[in-house]
């Protein structure tokens, strides 16, 4: 079922949103699809809007992801 | 086959002082300034081309007075790579690396699972660069650092492999990025590695004529859905850069 969820990446930074995992050290329940993220949002780490992220379908290194840890520099 | 040609002064042109808005941004004296031209659409500029099959930032840049530069800043995945034109570019990264290149080096910072980095021009002399940045094969990998240099003397007239599977840089994306740097004229067939590839090339200095387009310095063209791309250039000096990548 995890392939229905998609990523996104910030074009300004290339930090990663993964649906599955969300976001709860930012308050973002796993699971959480891009379109309930407000649009407001911008990236934790450098400020772009959400909406210059992009929908990239884009495997993981292996053993990644570890964690949601392993998203947060 | 498709193309577009973007000509320099259609390319989206930013300045961003040390001080104000960007200062914690821009590191450098209260004089220093980046002036940045995009090929592609970076951060607020966003009404051009989103950008090249993986390539996403085409930044033609100067650091214009010392200590001028991009203060350290986050990444995560996207394999960022810096052209040395002109100038120095001390490069620190949190691999542990501190770098300086000049004018024919270049570098590849894979920035995968997360990393840090920090840009500075610390001379008098002004540094122009090329940033291009590109779009992993993979999310999340151990984060690399990879530096070299482009003779162009020894390489002068040959198209020369920089970066992907044909040189001693590769990266995880299928693309590959060649540099020409020409006295004398000459035509150059360059083969692409399918019909899903696509060649965005740039005119550094001098001039070339790629498939029937006359380019001018710091013009580009992006080439797709040929097996193939023809480069023509004249006797004057001319340094072209070469992007390959899968569409």
């Amino acid at each position: 079922m995890s392939e229905q969820y998609q990523r996104y990446l910030c074009l300004g930074c290339g930090f990663l949103y993964d649906e599955l995992m969300g976001l709860p050290q930012h308050g973002i329940a796993p699971g959480t699809r891009w379109d309930q993220i407000p649009e407001d949002w911008v990236c934790p780490d450098c400020g772009t809007p959400k909406a210059r992220f992009e929908m990239v379908v884009i495997p993981y290194a292996p053993g990644e992801p570890q964690s949601s840890s392993s998203n947060t520099f | 086959m498709q193309s577009f040609v973007l000509k320099a002064e259609e390319r989206d042109h930013r300045k961003f002082m040390s001080t104000g808005e960007a200062s914690s941004y821009v590191a450098g004296h209260p004089d220093a300034y980046i002036t940045r031209h995009s090929s592609f659409n970076f951060g607020d500029y966003q009404t051009g081309r989103k950008g090249f099959g993986k390539v996403r930032v085409f930044g033609d840049e100067i650091f214009s007075k010392a200590g001028c530069g991009y203060n350290m800043h986050p990444h995560h995945d996207f394999i960022i790579m810096a052209f040395i034109l002109e100038g120095e570019l001390t490069h620190v990264n949190t691999l542990g690396k501190v770098d300086t290149l000049k004018a024919g080096d270049f570098y590849a910072f894979s920035a995968g699972s997360g990393g840090k980095h920090c840009e500075l021009n610390i001379e008098s002399q002004d540094l122009h660069v090329i940033y291009v940045w590109v779009i992993p094969g993979m999310l999340l990998l151990p984060p690399t650092y990879q530096r070299s240099h482009f003779n162009a003397t020894t390489s002068c007239n040959k198209l020369t492999p920089l970066v992907g599977n044909d040189s001693s840089m590769p990266i995880t994306q299928d693309l590959k990025i060649s540099r020409l740097d020409t006295d004398a004229a000459a035509t150059y067939e360059y083969k692409l590695a399918s019909g899903n590839h696509g060649v965005y090339a740039f005119v550094i200095e001098g001039s070339m004529t790629c498939n029937g387009a006359s380019l001018g310095k710091r013009d580009s063209t992006g080439i797709w859905e040929t097996d193939k791309v023809t480069i023509q250039t004249g006797t004057e000096r001319s340094d072209i850069l070469i992007v390959e990548t899968i569409m």
